[in-house]
C-alpha cells in the first residue's frame, strides 16, 4: 500500500509544478536537478543503460547501482566502499557504481542549503547541524519530529561569520604587524651581518700582524740562554711555607676524598637497588606510586653523570697525595737547598774571559743555539719560571685577538645560518621566537614557547615537563570539523611545528608535539591531544599563518 | 617485543599440597594395578530410597583398628534427565572437629555452592525407579527411562547409561579422595640417622604429611586452620576421544592431555581464578575464570559431567586406547578419556549429563546454572574501549571522529583513569569536569558510556565509600577476622564482600544516580580485577585463609568470589530505574564462574598484539561458548603492545563474529581506533564493523535462542556436526547460532586465503559472492585478501538482516529487513528472527516479536513463534508494540541457488493477512564464474511483525 502511495504523491508533485521552478524530487540538489527532469522514466546518472519507471524513484529501495534513484531516503546508504562488498540488483561489474549523489539536500531556507549523509536520513536523530530545517527526517520514523530551525541557527551562524569575519581581518592586521616585525628582526641581523665581516677583517689584519709580534718574539726568547736569576735568599723560606700549606692541604684533600668515595659507594648501591627495582616492577599493576619512583629514576639515570672522580682523575690524585719526597712530585731539599746547575757552571766559565771575547764569544754561542734550536738539535730554554714577560704579552696579545676575531666568525655562522634558517613564509616566526602561549587542559597546564619547547606542567604538582624542542617548520594536511566559533583547524593544508626530542616517556619514547596551526586572531592554544604515547598535537591558533599556507577545502557544509 | 608470563608468580601442581597428593595418591593407584581397591563403600544399612533421591552412608576404611569416615551421600535424579552425586562428610557437618590457630572459620565443608550457581532445574525425576540388591543398586530414570545408574556398593562406584550403553564411569579406576577431617599430632623430630622403617606406614595418604599443614608459597604462609580437606574422583568416558569445556585456559577446544602421551601437557588443567599478566598460549595454566564443566563427545553422542566446587581445582586428563574395555565395543568407540578431577575443599558434588547431543547437554546444564541474559541490543555492538580516554573532551572528540569517518560503533569505554585518584564512584575534577555533558552528546546519537568499577575499595581519609565500608564491616576480613587490606590499583585498599546480603544493599545504593553522580540512563559498569587481582597477595589474590561473610575461608568460596562481585553490580544497576521503567543491565566481568552468563559478559582478559593471541582468541571463545557462557569475546587489536595494522584490521575481522565486540588498548600502546588505521585499513575495518551490524538482527536472534535454552552462540564444527568424525577437532571455524554463517577468520600473517573444512554432501555460497563451495568431509581454499573476511552461507538457511549503515544500533531501529534465503538442491530453507525494544523488559510481557520463515514448495512463509499465551491474550506492552512496528518492513528478499526456471519471471504473489493479495517485482540473475544463481524480490513490503506467504 505505502508504495502506491508514494507513486501517488511524487507523481502529483511532478504535475503540479511543471511550469514553475525546477521541480526537484525529495533531497535532490539543483546542481543535479537536470537529472530527475523526465516525468516518466528515470535513468540511473552513472548507469544510463538502467532506465526505471518513475515510481521507482524515491520509493524507499535501492534500483541504481549508483544510489540515484533514492535522493530522498536512506535506501541506498550502504553503496559505499565501506560497507560490506554485496550485489545490487545488477550482476554486472563493468557499471559504474560510483555513488552519484553527495547526500541528501536539505534547503535550509533561512540559512544555508547543505547535503546530509544518507544514512542519516530517516533514523529518529534530527541532524541540525547539516539540517536546520529537519527535512532529514521527513518520515518521522519512531513519532520523531524535527521542526524548522533555520530562522535561529542561521541566524546564530549570520552573527558568528561576521565575528569570524571580522576576527580574520584583524588577525590580517596583526599578520602584518608580525611580518614587519620579522623583517626589521632581519634586517637587524643583517646589519650584524655586515658590521662582523668589517669586524673579521680587520681581526684578521690584527692577528697576522700580532703573528709576527710573537714570532719576533719567540725569536728573541729562543736566544735566551739563562733567564734572570730570582731571589734565591728567600726561597729556601718561601719553600718551607709552601711545603707546609700543601701538606695541609693534601691531608684535607685525602679526608675529602674518603668521604667521597663512601658518598660514592653508597650512590651505587642505591643506583643499584633502583635499577633492579626498574627492572623487577610490574607494569601493568600501574600503582602511581611506582610509576612516578620509576620516572623520576629514569629521567635522573638518563642524565649525564657528573664526573665524581674517574680512574684518571683518582690517578692524579694519588699522585697528589704521594709524600713530596724522592719519589714525590717536588724535591723539596733542591729548593731549601739549591745546587750549581750546568747553566750556572757555563755562566761562571764565561766570567773568566774579557769582555770583548766574552761578547764575541757570546754573540757566537746565541747564534749557534738558535741554530742548533731551529734545527731541532737543542731544546728551547725551558725553566720552572716560564718565559719573559715580552714574549708572554706577545703571546697573549695574539690569543686575544684570535679569540674576538673567532667569536665574530662565529656570530657570523650563527646569524648567517639563521638568515638560511626556515621561519616559515615571510620570516613570519622570527619575530615570534621565544614568545610563549599556555593552556590549561585536564591535569596539566601547557606551553608553547614558539620555535623553542613545548612543555606541560601537571597541576597536581611536580616539575615541568619538556615535551618536545623545535626541529622544522612543515605543512600537513587535515580533515576536521569546523567549530562554529572558527576556533579550529578546518580542513586542508596547515603549517605545523615539529617539536621532538623532549623528555624521555616512563615506558615509551622521547616525548614529542607537533604544533599545527591555524588563523586566529591572537595566539591561542585551542587544544591538546596525546595521540599516542607521550606524542602530542596542539592545535594552535595564530594570526602568523593567515593566509600563508591554509590552502582550504571547506568541506564543512558540504562535506559528506 | 614477546611478552611471557611470570610463572614464578602461580603454583604448578607440585606447589599445591592437595593437587601433589591426588596426584601422589593416582599414581599410587597406577603402581598398584589390580590389587587396588577403591577404600569407600556404600553401606546399604543406611540406604533410603525416595523419589528421585537415594541418600546412605559412605564408608571410607582406613585399615584394621582405625575408625572409618563416615560420609553422607546423596544421589539425585533430576527431570532434566541429569544426575547428581553430593558427598559431605560427617564429621565436619557436625562441626566435631578443631580448627587450629583459634580461627574463626566455619567448620562445615563448603556447602553453599549451588546457592551462587544453581538457579533452576532441580526438580526430582519422580518416575525414577531403583532396585537394590546386596551387590548394587540400579536406578532407571529419564524419558523412557532410556537413563541408568548402576551404583555398586563396595567398592563405591556408579556406571551411567544411555539406551544400554555405558558413557560416564565414576570413581572407575578408584581415585575418588575425601580427605577427612584429622588433628595434627605433634611428633617428636626424626632423629636424621635413623632409618626409615619399610611397610609400617599406613597405605593411605597418611604417611606424606608434608603439605598437610601451613603452606608457603613466594613469601606468603597459608595457615590451613582447617588441615588437609581436598575432594578427588576419577570420570571416565568410555569410547569417548574428544573432552571440551572447563574454560578459561588458553588452551585448545578438544582438551589435551595432561599425563603423558604426545602433544601433552605436563600440568593438569588448574581452576583458580587469577590475574595472569601477560598470560601464555597453549597451556593448561589457569585465567582469570572457572567453569568446571566438561562434556565428552563421539560420534553421534555427547555427554558432560559439572562438578560443583568453588576451591581451587585441577584436572588430569588421560586418553587411553580402550582395547580391553568390553563395555565400549560396538559403539565405534576407540579411545576411553579418563579424567581425574580434585578440589581443594567443599563438597563432593557431581553432576552427569547424558545427552545425547552437544545440544542436551548443554541445555541440562544451563537450566541448571541459569542462561545468557538477553542484553540489551548495545551491548551485542561495537564497543570501543581504551585504557584510557583521558578527559571528557576525548571521549567527545573520539565520538565526532568515529561519525564523521562513518564508522558505526554503540558504546565508549572509561577505564580506571577517570576517576579521582583511582576511587570508584568519583570523577577526576580536572579531566572529566562534565561527565553528563559527554554522556548527553553519546545519547545523542543512541551511544552509551561503559565506566570501570573495581572491588577494592582505596583505604584513603575523606573517601566516604571506604569509611562506610569500614564502619559497617561490609569488607573481606583476614585470618584474625579483622579487615583485610591489600594493594591493587589505588595502593592500599579494602575489598568488598558480596557474599554478604548487607554489602550487597550498600553496593546497590552507591549506584543510584544521586549517588554516583555524574552518571545517567545511558551509563554502564565494568567490573574488573574481581578474581580477585591483589597485587600483594599469593598468587596476586587473596590469602586463602581470609574470611567471608558466613565465616566461609576465601578457599571456600574463591572462584565463586568474582561472581558475587558482578551479581551487586549487576542488581546495583537493575536498581537504579523505577521497577516501571527498568532496562537491563549490562556489566562485563573479567572473572566469572558457572552461572555468570546470568550477568553479562565476559572477556578474556589482558591479550597481547600478537597474532598467535588473536588465533587463540577462537577456541577460547568457542570453549566459553559450549560451555554456557557465550557472551564472550577477546580484545580486538590486542591489550598489550601495538599490533600492525594488518594484525588490527584481521583481530576487527574476526571479532565482528565474537559475541562481545571490544577494541581495547593498553595505556602505554599507540592509538589505534579505526579511523587511525588509514587507508585501506581503515575503509576494511569499517566494512568489518558495517558487516556486524547487519547481521545484528541475526546476532540478536542467536543471542535470544541462548537466553530461552543455552544454545551457543558460536557453534563448533562438533556442535552443528556431531555425526562427523573426522572433524571433532576443528576450532578455527564456526557458525554464528542458528544461521548456517560459517565464519572462517584469517588469524596468519600475509594470508591470501584459507582452508575451510566443509562437511559431506553439504552446499554452502560465499557470502559476499555467492560462490558455490559443495563439501566432501575435507578442506577446500578460498581466496581470503586483506579485504575478504572467510564467510560461508549453508544452504538451507534464512538469514535476517538490515542492510542501512547507521551510526549505533539504536539508530537501525525503525529500518526495514531484509532476508536472505539460500537454497539447496532440496530447495528448502528456514531460519529464525527475533526482535523487541533491544532494552526493556517489556518483551517479558509480550513486547516482541518472534517469526519463524521457511521456504519450501517455492512458497516462503512468516509464521509466528510467540508464545500462545502471547497471542491470546496479548498485553497492552504487545498491542502498542506490534503497532508501532507496523513500520518497519521487509524491503528485500535475496534468494541464493534460485532455480532456473525462475528465469524469465518478474513477480512473486504476496498474500499478507486481511490485505488483499499483491504482486511485486522479482529479478533472476545467473551466476558467473562459479557463483550460484540468485534473485531478488523488490520490496515485497511486508510487515515484519505479520503473518504472510510469498508465492515464488
Amino acid at each position: 500500500m505505502r508504495n502506491t502511495y508514494l507513486l501517488l504523491l511524487s507523481g502529483a508533485a511532478v504535475r503540479t509544478v511543471v511550469a514553475a521552478e525546477a521541480p526537484r524530487p525529495r533531497g535532490v540538489g539543483p546542481e543535479f536537478a537536470k537529472y530527475y527532469k523526465d516525468s516518466e522514466t528515470f535513468t540511473c546518472i552513472s548507469a544510463p543503460s538502467i532506465h526505471l519507471p518513475i515510481a521507482h524513484l524515491n520509493d524507499d529501495f535501492c534500483d541504481c547501482p549508483d544510489g540515484s534513484d533514492e535522493p530522498g531516503t536512506s535506501a541506498c546508504a550502504h553503496l559505499s566502499p565501506l560497507s560490506p562488498a554485496s550485489f545490487g540488483s545488477t550482476p554486472s561489474d563493468n557499471i559504474d557504481t560510483t555513488v552519484a549523489l553527495p547526500g541528501f539536500y536539505c534547503k535550509n531556507k533561512g540559512h544555508q542549503p547543505s547535503y546530509v549523509p544518507f544514512t542519516a536520513i530517516n533514523d529518529g536523530v534530527c541532524d541540525y547541524e547539516f539540517c536546520c530545517d529537519g527535512s532529514d527526517e521527513w518520515a518521522k520514523v519512531g513519532g520523531v519530529k524535527c521542526e524548522d530551525r533555520c530562522k535561529e541557527i542561521g541566524k546564530e551562524w549570520k552573527k558568528q561569520d561576521e565575528q569570524r569575519q571580522k576576527s580574520l581581518s584583524n588577525a590580517a592586521k596583526r599578520r602584518k604587524d608580525i611580518v614587519a616585525d620579522a623583517s626589521r628582526l632581519r634586517k637587524e641581523v643583517e646589519d650584524r651581518l655586515q658590521s662582523l665581516r668589517t669586524e673579521i677583517q680587520g681581526g684578521e689584519m690584527k692577528v697576522k700582524a700580532l703573528e709576527s709580534d710573537l714570532a719576533e718574539a719567540e725569536r728573541q726568547e729562543k736566544s735566551k740562554v739563562v733567564k734572570s736569576p730570582k731571589g734565591l735568599s728567600k726561597m729556601g723560606l718561601l719553600a718551607q711555607l709552601v711545603k707546609d700549606r700543601i701538606e695541609e692541604l693534601r691531608e684535607s684533600l685525602m679526608e675529602v676524598r674518603s668521604q667521597r668515595d663512601t658518598g660514592k659507594a653508597r650512590i651505587a648501591e642505591l643506583e643499584g637497588i633502583l635499577s633492579t627495582f626498574k627492572e623487577e616492577y610490574n607494569p601493568n599493576f600501574n600503582d602511581e606510586g611506582v610509576k612516578r619512583a620509576v620516572r623520576s629514576w629514569e629521567n635522573y639515570a638518563a642524565r649525564d653523570k657528573p664526573a665524581i672522580g674517574d680512574d684518571a682523575h683518582d690517578r692524579d690524585l694519588d699522585e697528589i697525595a704521594k709524600p713530596d719526597g724522592e719519589t714525590g712530585a717536588i724535591k723539596w731539599s733542591e729548593w731549601e737547598e739549591p745546587e750549581e746547575s750546568d747553566v750556572d757552571v757555563l755562566y761562571k766559565f764565561e766570567a773568566y774571559l774579557p769582555t770583548s771575547v766574552r761578547d764575541w764569544l757570546d754573540q757566537k754561542l746565541r747564534d749557534l743555539r738558535v741554530i742548533l734550536v731551529d734545527n731541532g738539535i737543542l731544546a728551547t730554554a725551558h725553566s720552572p719560571d716560564g718565559e719573559s714577560k715580552e714574549l708572554e704579552d706577545a703571546r697573549n696579545a695574539l690569543k686575544a685577538a684570535q679569540d674576538s676575531l673567532n667569536d665574530n666568525i662565529k656570530q657570523l655562522t650563527t646569524h648567517q645560518e639563521d638568515l638560511e634558517k626556515d621561519y616559515g613564509a615571510d620570516d613570519v616566526f622570527r619575530a615570534l621566537k621565544g614568545q610563549c602561549v599556555s593552556k590549561d587542559s585536564g591535569e596539566y597546564t601547557y606551553e608553547l614557547c614558539w620555535l623553542d619547547k613545548t612543555k606541560q606542567k601537571s597541576k597536581k604538582g611536580g616539575s615541568q615537563t619538556t615535551m618536545g624542542n623545535f626541529v622544522s617548520v612543515d605543512k600537513i594536511m587535515v580533515d576536521d570539523e569546523m567549530p562554529p566559533n572558527g576556533k579550529g583547524l578546518g580542513s586542508g593544508e596547515r603549517v605545523a611545528l615539529r617539536y621532538e626530542n623532549g623528555q624521555h616517556c616512563w615506558n615509551g619514547p622521547n616525548r614529542s608535539t607537533l604544533v599545527v596551526l591555524a588563523c586566529a586572531e591572537k595566539d591561542e592554544v585551542w587544544k591538546i591531544t596525546e595521540e599516542e604515547k607521550c606524542v602530542y598535537r596542539m592545535e594552535v591558533g595564530t594570526p602568523a599563518v593567515c593566509g600563508v599556507g591554509e590552502k582550504n577545502e571547506d568541506k564543512s557544509r558540504d562535506e559528506l | 617485543m614477546y611478552l611471557t608470563v611470570k610463572h614464578e608468580g602461580f603454583k604448578t601442581c607440585e606447589q599445591s599440597g592437595f593437587c601433589k597428593r591426588n596426584r601422589a595418591y593416582a599414581d599410587n593407584v597406577g603402581v598398584l594395578g589390580n590389587s587396588w581397591t577403591s577404600p569407600y563403600s556404600l553401606s546399604t544399612k543406611t540406604l533410603k530410597i525416595e523419589n528421585g533421591h537415594i541418600t546412605a552412608t559412605l564408608v571410607k576404611s582406613r585399615g584394621e583398628g582405625v575408625a572409618a569416615v563416615e560420609l553422607p551421600v546423596k544421589i539425585t535424579f533430576l527431570q532434566s534427565e541429569a544426575a547428581r552425586v553430593t558427598v559431605d562428610e560427617k564429621k565436619r557437618r557436625q562441626g566435631e572437629i578443631e580448627l587450629r590457630h583459634g580461627s574463626q572459620a566455619r567448620k562445615e565443608r563448603y556447602n553453599e555452592a549451588s546457592k551462587w550457581a544453581i538457579v533452576g532445574g532441580e526438580e526430582l525425576d519422580r518416575s525414577a525407579k531403583a532396585e537394590t540388591s546386596s551387590k548394587e543398586t540400579v536406578v532407571n530414570y529419564g524419558s523412557d527411562n532410556r537413563c541408568k545408574a548402576v551404583i555398586s556398593h563396595s567398592p563405591f562406584s556408579i556406571d551411567f547409561f544411555r539406551d544400554d550403553h555405558l558413557h560416564v564411569k565414576l570413581n572407575g579406576k578408584g581415585l575418588m579422595n575425601m580427605e577427612q577431617w584429622r588433628p595434627k599430632v605433634e611428633k617428636p623430630e626424626i632423629m636424621e640417622d635413623e632409618e626409615p622403617k619399610e611397610g609400617k606406614q599406613p597405605v593411605e595418604e597418611g604417611e606424606d604429611e608434608s603439605t598437610w599443614w601451613e603452606e608457603t608459597f613466594g613469601g606468603n604462609i597459608d595457615s590451613k586452620p582447617k588441615g588437609p580437606e581436598s575432594v578427588g574422583l576419577d570420570i571416565t568416558f568410555p569410547g569417548y576421544e574428544h573432552v571440551y569445556g572447563i574454560p578459561g585456559h588458553a588452551s585448545s577446544l578438544s582438551l589435551k592431555q595432561t599425563r603423558g602421551g604426545s602433544d601433552a601437557y605436563e600440568q593438569p588443567y588448574r581452576l583458580y581464578n587469577s590475574d595472569v599478566f601477560e598470560y601464555e598460549m597453549d597451556s593448561p595454566m589457569t585465567l582469570y575464570g572457572a567453569i568446571p564443566f566438561m562434556q565428552a563427545h563421539r560420534k553421534d553422542s555427547t555427554v558432560g559431567v559439572f562438578w560443583l566446587n568453588a576451591a581451587e581445582t585441577w584436572i588430569d586428563i588421560v586418553k587411553r586406547k580402550a582395547s580391553s574395555n568390553p563395555l565400549s565395543l560396538g559403539i565405534g568407540g576407540k579411545i576411553d578419556t579418563e579424567t581425574h578431577w580434585f578440589s581443594e575443599n567443599g563438597l563432593l558434588d557431581v553432576f552427569v549429563f547424558l545427552g545425547p547431543t552437544p545440544k542436551d547437554v548443554i541445555s541440562q546444564y544451563s537450566e541448571l546454572t541459569g542462561y545468557t541474559q538477553l542484553p540489551q541490543q548495545f551491548a551485542i555492538a561495537y564497543h570501543q574501549c581504551r585504557w584510557n580516554y583521558v578527559t571528557d573532551e576525548d571521549v567527545r572528540d573520539v565520538d565526532k571522529k568515529m561519525d564523521r569517518a562513518r564508522i558505526p560503533y554503540d558504546v565508549i569505554w572509561l577505564d580506571i583513569e577517570y576517576t579521582d585518584g583511582k576511587k570508584y564512584f568519583t570523577w577526576d575534577a580536572h579531566t572529566f569536569p562534565d561527565p553528563l555533558g559527554m554522556e548527553k552528546q553519546l545519547d545523542s546519537h543512541d551511544r552509551k558510556l561503559v565506566v570501570i568499577i573495581d572491588p577494592h575499595i582505596k583505604n584513603e581519609g575523606n573517601y566516604p565509600v571506604v569509611d562506610e565500608l569500614k564502619s559497617k564491616s561490609f569488607g573481606v576480613k583476614n585470618k584474625d577476622n579483622n579487615l583485610y587490606e591489600g594493594w591493587c590499583w589505588p595502593g592500599s585498599s579494602h575489598w568488598i564482600d558480596c557474599f554478604n546480603p548487607a554489602a550487597l544493599e550498600w553496593w546497590k545504593s552507591l549506584f543510584a544516580y544521586s549517588s554516583f553522580t555524574g552518571t545517567a540512563a545511558n551509563t554502564f559498569v565494568w567490573n574488573d580485577m574481581n578474581e580477585p587481582s591483589v597485587f600483594n597477595g599469593p598468587e596476586t589474590t587473596m590469602p586463602k585463609d581470609n574470611i567471608h561473610h558466613g565465616n566461609w575461608e576465601h578457599r571456600d568460596v574463591h572462584n565463586i568470589n568474582g561472581m558475587t562481585f558482578v551479581n551487586a553490580t549487576y542488581h546495583a544497576l537493575l536498581a537504579r530505574d523505577p521497577p516501571a521503567s527498568r532496562r537491563r543491565p549490562f556489566v562485563l566481568t573479567r572473572s566469572y564462574y558457572s552461572g555468570s552468563q546470568r550477568l553479562g559478559a565476559m572477556w578474556t582478559g589482558d591479550n597481547q598484539a600478537e597474532w598467535s593471541h588473536l588465533a587463540a582468541s577462537i577456541p577460547m571463545v568457542l570453549t566459553l561458548n559450549i560451555a554456557g557462557f557465550p557472551f564472550a569475546g577477546a580484545d580486538v587489536g590486542g591489550f598489550f603492545g601495538n599490533p600492525s595494522k594488518e594484525l588490527l584490521t584481521r583481530w576487527y575481522q574476526a571479532g565482528a563474529f565474537y559475541p562481545f565486540f571490544r577494541g581495547h588498548a593498553h595505556i602505554d600502546t599507540r592509538r589505534r581506533e579505526p579511523y587511525l588505521a588509514g587507508e585501506p585499513y581503515t575503509s576494511i575495518i569499517t566494512q568489518a564493523l558495517r558487516l556486524r551490524y547487519q547481521l545484528l538482527p541475526a546476532w540478536y536472534t542467536a543471542f535470544h535462542a541462548a537466553s530461552v535454552s543455552g544454545v551457543p552462540i558460536l557453534q563448533p564444527h562438533y556442535y552443528a556436526h556431531p555425526g562427523d568424525e573426522a572433524a571433532f577437532a576443528i576450532e578455527d571455524q564456526f557458525y554464528l547460532g542458528s544461521t548456517g554463517l560459517l565464519a572462517k577468520p584469517v588469524v596468519t600473517e600475509g594470508a591470501e586465503s584459507v582452508s575451510i573444512y566443509l562437511p559431506r554432501g553439504e552446499t554452502y555460497y560465499d557470502y559476499f559472492t555467492y560462490t558455490t563451495h559443495v563439501g566432501s568431509g575435507s578442506t577446500i581454499t578460498i581466496p581470503a585478501p586483506l579485504d575478504k573476511i572467510p564467510l560461508l552461507m549453508k544452504a538451507g538457511h534464512i538469514i535476517p538482516r538490515k542492510d542501512r549503515p547507521r551510526r549505533s544500533s539504536g539508530l537501525m531501529r525503525w529500518d526495514p529487513f531484509t532476508l536472505v534465503i539460500t537454497l539447496g538442491s532440496k530447495r528448502e530453507a528456514e531460519g529464525d528472527l527475533y526482535v523487541d525494544d533491544g532494552e526493556s523488559y517489556d518483551y517479558e510481557n509480550g513486547a516482541y516479536i518472534h517469526r519463524h520463515f521457511s521456504f519450501s514448495s517455492s512458497t516462503l512463509k512468516s509464521s509466528d513463534l510467540s508464545a500462545d499465551t502471547d497471542v491470546s491474550k496479548p498485553s497492552k506492552k504487545r498491542k502498542a508494540y506490534l503497532t508501532a512496528m507496523t513500520a518497519v518492513r521487509v524491503e528485500k528478499i535475496v534468494v541464493i541457488g534460485a532455480p532456473k526456471e525462475w528465469n524469465g519471471r518478474s513477480e512473486v504473489k504476496v498474500a499478507e493477512g486481511a490485505k488483499p493479495t499483491r504482486t511485486v517485482g522479482m529479478k533472476w540473475f545467473e551466476g558467473e564464474r562459479g557463483a550460484a544463481n540468485w534473485a531478488i524480490v523488490r520490496d515485497p513490503g511486508t510487515e515484519i511483525g505479520n503473518g504472510w506467504t510469498i508465492e515464488f
